[in-house]
């Protein structure tokens, strides 16, 4: 303090003498690798899109057609909601986004109804399960059985309806099939897939607006919509059971979402956003089409994404393989989720602990850390030997394929579903058992339920990584080319990675440019919709707690 | 309050004595009956005892209990009368919270947990290979520190004991009672829907509480109940305790002298080491103790 003449002014560091050199390269540093990474990211999506929409090929006018009409007033409208209306900024986003990943989801049911579960077979599915459900309700009001009892009459009437006895009993449901007389595929999707999903919506608008009428007219509205379908299918060119999904599909969910943006009240401009940009697109579609500009000559349209491989690149497509990656995650998630969910449960609420048998288990442990880090072409061997060698199913085919992807991503289901069941705070578990729950009462209602959120996020990101594999699909003799899609999971299929490598391979440019990136944008669109549903999935159960 | 409780107290007993329940009043006979009764759902004899004490409904010979071999509870003789509240206080680390988990088995959760010595509830003794320390869960029931409420809804919350015991009857009655017993059903009433961690932590803990006397315990056990709350809501639950142990046999640890006074009629005293230095009535252990370690304890001297 004596020498406050002499030090007057520096002890409060304006001359940097406090903050170091060190620490600022440090940031500096970090700074710059964080830019190079996003950089290196961008420039290749970049690349890709140019690629695969090649914007050079469209006259200049197109481009400012498209700029005035959609462009301009999305961000006209996007500037007004970040100054003044952040609220609606939030609805336009998600009004924005639910019907882009609707359509996509709808395009997935279209698939299933398609070529995986034609729309008979899912009446005869939804029907055997009625009579299922309902009988197992009556035994259960009728009876106050066991538990022994219930596990044994259950069995019975699941086996007798919907799996049956192979060659002995044929079950309910392959009993329906066989019926001489079925409705039509639009009508059987009408009554078991649309009503259904309009009772649902029927219920949660009922429910919303405390009004029986609402709810009356929101399921109406939703079956009225998917069965004017067969008048209206035609005219727009599309058949009626594209209709019924499109509408049920995309239009649910909007329309429940418009329902309550608008009985909230909060953020309703922000409705205008989508409003504005639909009604940009159709401005500007009508005005090139009058004035004749020649739009850009893209590879990405609707002819890629249904049609097959083809030797010319222009009239080449994506579809088969499209289907067979759906096919392909059925049996991944079939197989891969009920198995590593398992084991996790296991490992986690039941395994010792302590003791000889407790070290063990942490060795399994560790080890199934280090299978996650296996590389994929190992796993391709692997799936080889176990069920084209052993299992002696023929290479190529959907459910080997799935099934060797299983277990690459069943390490990684694992340990995220492990994650996800640590996380259930003790002192829950304790409530539990301190309150005389078994411990299966409490792992089925305690700890499953709180850690479900956290095993379906990972899980949805091990699928994520599953879609994209290559190299055990190579090993397994997953077809390069497959110009039909599978009829079955026993049937060849190709994957969109696979077909993907196999157009990089290819000799003509367009191939390797355009095709290929197109596929690559497909590709990614798919795997953004699942990360982006594992992300909804956790922020909105995060709040929870 | 209490007057209301009182009539509560008299409802359920009625309930139980149509064998829905066990028989509090009813005297034993044969020591076996008890002795099996544990292990079986049907319980209508109770509150017999072995020993000479004829009230006591839990007692203890000689308790030893081993953290991966660091003794943590010494040669615990004890026995804890029907009814009322016992205290157990001591400073931390002494072991009353393992003697607490020791009643209900909990330990056994603890892998490192080893139990030596007997423990006998109803003259039959816990530890036996014979019982279901989930069946012996359901007859005493247990709050802990911090309220720990299920992520589900208030009724819920309330109704799982009744869940996961197979308990049938009216739920919904069964529910609104327990909560009226927990004071809790004039603030809850209108919401029973909405999620228990909604609620503040003083309504939590009595949330907890009601969940844990909803499928009709024996005796509650409470982990320092009250630690994690305010003032106001610590007194709430204080009245509450009192209003239980007209039917309950509370036992209750507490890191609080005055709370221990306040509302316990025995209290037991644990030291340094795990050890029981004096288990006795709350006026006699707070005015005139025997030991001087338990007075040097309680007059702040340490601890």
């Amino acid at each position: 303090m004596a020498t406050t003449d002499e030090s007057t002014g520096t002890w409060f560091g304006a001359d940097g003498q406090v903050s170091q050199l060190r620490g600022l390269l440090f940031k500096a540093g970090c700074l710059g690798a964080t830019l190079l990474a996003l950089f290196l990211v961008f420039v290749f999506l970049v690349y890709v899109a140019i690629d695969a929409i090649e914007p050079g090929t469209a006259d200049p006018a197109w481009w400012a057609t498209v700029a005035t009409t959609v462009a301009g007033p999305a961000i006209v409208l996007s500037i007004y909601y970040y100054r003044f209306a952040p609220r609606a900024g939030e609805v336009a986003y998600t009004a924005l986004g639910l019907p882009v990943a609707a359509t996509l989801l709808a395009g997935g049911v279209s698939i299933v109804f398609r070529h995986i579960v034609s729309p008979h077979e899912w009446l005869a599915l939804v029907v055997a399960s009625l009579v299922a459900y309902g009988a197992l309700e009556f035994h259960g009001r009728a009876r106050d059985a066991g538990a022994l009892e219930r596990v044994v009459v259950g069995a019975a009437v699941i086996g007798l309806t919907i799996v049956g006895v192979p060659g002995l009993v044929p079950s309910l449901r392959t009993l329906l099939l066989s019926l001489p007389v079925l409705p039509m595929a639009p009508l059987a999707l009408l009554g078991t897939f649309v009503v259904p999903i309009g009772v649902g919506a029927g219920w949660s608008v009922r429910r919303a607006r405390e009004s029986d009428r609402a709810g009356l007219i929101a399921g109406g509205v939703t079956v009225a919509a998917a069965a004017i379908g067969a008048v209206a299918g035609p005219v727009v060119g599309v058949s009626w059971t594209t209709w019924l999904v499109l509408t049920t599909v995309v239009g649910v969910p909007v329309g429940l979402y418009v329902e309550r943006v608008y009985r909230g009240g909060k953020g309703v401009s922000g409705l205008a956003l989508p409003v504005a940009l639909a009604a940009g697109v159709v401005v500007c579609a009508v005005i090139v089409e009058t004035a004749g500009f020649a739009g850009p000559d893209v590879w990405i349209d609707w002819e890629f994404l249904t049609s097959a491989h083809n030797r010319t690149p222009r009239e080449a497509g994506i579809y088969p393989a499209l289907v067979g990656s759906v096919m392909m995650i059925i049996v991944v998630a079939l197989a891969a989720f009920p198995v590593g969910v398992g084991a996790a449960i296991y490992l986690e609420e039941y395994a010792p602990t302590s003791g000889l048998s407790g070290s063990i288990v942490e060795l399994i442990e560790i080890n199934i850390a280090n299978l996650a880090g296996v590389p994929s072409v190992v796993y391709g061997l692997l799936g080889l030997a176990l069920f084209v060698k052993v299992g002696e199913l023929r290479p190529g085919i959907v459910i080997v394929g799935g099934l060797t992807v299983s277990l690459l991503i069943l390490p990684i289901i694992i340990i995220s579903a492990q994650e996800a069941i640590r996380a259930v705070p003790d002192s829950q578990r304790r409530a539990a058992y301190g309150i005389g729950a078994t411990r299966w009462q409490t792992v089925r209602t305690v700890v499953l339920p709180r850690a479900m959120p956290g095993i379906m996020t990972g899980t949805i990101l091990a699928l994520g990584r599953a879609i994209g594999e290559t190299a055990p699909l190579l090993m397994v003799g997953v077809a390069a080319v497959v110009r039909i899609s599978p009829r079955s999971f026993f049937g060849l299929f190709s994957a969109m990675p696979r077909q993907l490598y196999s157009w990089a391979q290819l000799a003509k440019p367009d191939f390797y440019h355009g095709v290929l990136a197109a596929g690559v944008l497909v590709l990614l669109v798919v795997l953004l919709m699942m990360n982006g549903t594992a992300i909804l999935l956790r922020n909105k159960y995060q709040r929870r707690d | 309050m209490t007057r209301n409780d009182t009539r509560k107290a008299d409802d359920s007993d009625e309930q139980r004595t149509d064998g829905s329940g066990p028989a509090v009043s009813e005297p034993t006979t044969r020591p076996d009956a008890t002795s099996d009764s544990l292990l079986d759902d049907s319980f209508d004899v109770t509150s017999g005892s072995l020993s000479g004490d004829a009230d006591a409904v839990l007692e203890t010979r000689n308790l030893d209990v081993f953290y991966d071999g660091v003794q943590a509870l010494q040669d615990v003789t004890i026995e804890i009368p029907e009814n009322g509240v016992t205290a157990l206080i001591g400073p931390s680390g002494c072991g009353k919270s393992t003697f607490l988990r020791c009643i209900n088995r909990m330990n056994d959760l603890i892998d490192a947990a080893r139990v030596e010595g007997e423990l006998r509830f109803e003259g039959k003794n816990v530890y036996d290979d014979d019982v279901d320390p989930v069946a012996l869960r359901r007859k005493i029931g247990m709050v802990f520190q911090s309220p720990n409420p299920f992520p589900k809804s208030i009724r819920d919350n309330v109704a799982f004991g009744l869940e996961v015991q197979d308990k049938a009857g009216d739920v919904d009655e069964t529910v609104h009672r327990a909560l009226e017993r927990a004071a809790l059903l004039d603030e809850v009433e209108d919401q029973l829907d909405s999620s228990g961690l909604d609620l503040s932590g003083g309504q939590q803990q009595r949330l907890c509480i009601a969940r844990a006397i909803a499928p009709d315990p024996d005796v509650l056990l409470m982990d320092e109940p009250a630690s994690a709350l305010d003032p106001i809501a610590t007194s709430k639950i204080e009245d509450l305790i009192e209003d239980l142990a007209e039917e309950y046999t509370v036992i209750i640890v507490t890191h609080n002298m005055q709370q221990a006074a306040r509302i316990s009629d025995k209290t037991a005293v644990f030291l340094t080491g795990g050890e029981l230095v004096e288990f006795d009535d709350t006026d006699k252990i707070f005015e005139n103790p025997e030991h001087d370690r338990v007075e040097d304890y309680i007059t702040g001297k340490f601890g």
